[in-house]
């Protein structure tokens, strides 16, 4: 199952190219109010997945592998409110979000690289020197 | 630079959010991107943070995911009419703002990443996570992360390019 996910990676990135999510200055021009494509693809996708949601919980749909689906959303942090501002600054600054910047690389567009590279930087710091909980819970 | 093919907003938002729910659907695993670069240190950490919980497995669906996403970049950019041209350009916007010596917007980039794998982790989520599979849940803690990742985002461009530029 695992391997499938490559496969479900190269959708995702392909849908986000398609989305203008890999498109650095989508990002400039959603924050300066020039254009809101970003903006439209984010609560489009919401949207349907909200309703998408709704309607798997009321038809009591099963995983391929007959198991329950889980909907348990992310719980409350202590950290949430700074983590989400710290982020919201490097997405401003570098056009790219963790999902992104390797369909960029992808494409072609090499500076993503060093965003992934702080990415991954950043990652190890809070796994290394922050993290108490067991990795990604 | 290759342009890449740019679907309008409310189509390429309808093919990520039945792409979420394809995926929630067939593996049971919510959509989210940052913690897949969790799975890439824990291939050269011993860490504990990076050998337990979503990392005690090497080989994990995250790792997967996050390797398969530059397919799909290549991808749509081959299916896009244009041939691989690698660039160092961001496109007009961003290169006219960020420092135009290659070490200072490498750095820039280094720094703003690093605020994003950092500020993810603490607040347990990216744009994926909880903008886009966090608020189809309506999750509470989502919904105010992705207020704040646009709140952010919002003052960081602003200031970007109001006052640098």
């Amino acid at each position: 199952m695992n391997y499938a996910f490559l496969l479900f990676g190269a959708v995702f990135g392909f849908l986000l190219s398609r989305a203008g999510a890999t498109t650095f200055d989508f990002y400039a021009k959603l924050f300066l109010f020039q254009d809101l494509q970003l903006l439209w693809v984010i609560a489009t996708a919401a949207t349907v997945g909200a309703f998408g949601v709704f309607l798997l919980k009321r038809s009591r749909a099963r995983a391929l592998d007959g198991q329950a689906l889980v909907y348990d959303g992310k719980p409350m942090r202590r950290g949430l409110v700074l983590g989400a501002l710290l982020f919201g600054v490097g997405w401003g600054m570098s056009g790219s979000c963790p999902g992104t910047a390797p369909a960029m690389l992808g494409e072609g567009k090499l500076l993503a690289g060093f965003t992934i590279l702080g990415i991954l930087l950043g990652t190890y710091l809070y796994g290394r020197f922050h993290a108490r909980e067991p990795g990604g819970l | 630079m290759v342009d890449v093919i740019v679907w309008p907003g409310w189509l390429g938002g309808l093919g990520i959010g039945l792409y979420l729910l394809a995926q929630h659907w067939t593996s049971n695993r919510p959509l989210g991107c940052s913690l897949s670069y969790g799975s890439l240190c824990a291939l050269g950490s011993r860490a504990p943070y990076f050998t337990s919980g979503e990392f005690e497995r090497r080989d994990n669906w995250r790792l997967w995911f996050v390797l398969g996403i530059p397919l799909g970049g290549f991808l749509a950019l081959l299916t896009s009419g244009g041939n691989w041209q690698p660039t160092l350009s961001m496109g007009a916007m961003y290169d006219a703002v960020l420092p135009q010596a290659l070490w200072a917007k490498a750095s820039l980039l280094l720094g703003g990443g690093m605020l994003m794998g950092y500020g993810a982790r603490l607040a347990g989520g990216c744009t994926s996570g909880h903008a886009v599979a966090g608020v189809a849940l309506l999750n509470p803690p989502s919904l105010l992360a992705a207020g704040l990742f646009f709140a952010s985002g919002l003052a960081t461009v602003q200031m970007l390019f109001r006052v640098f530029a």
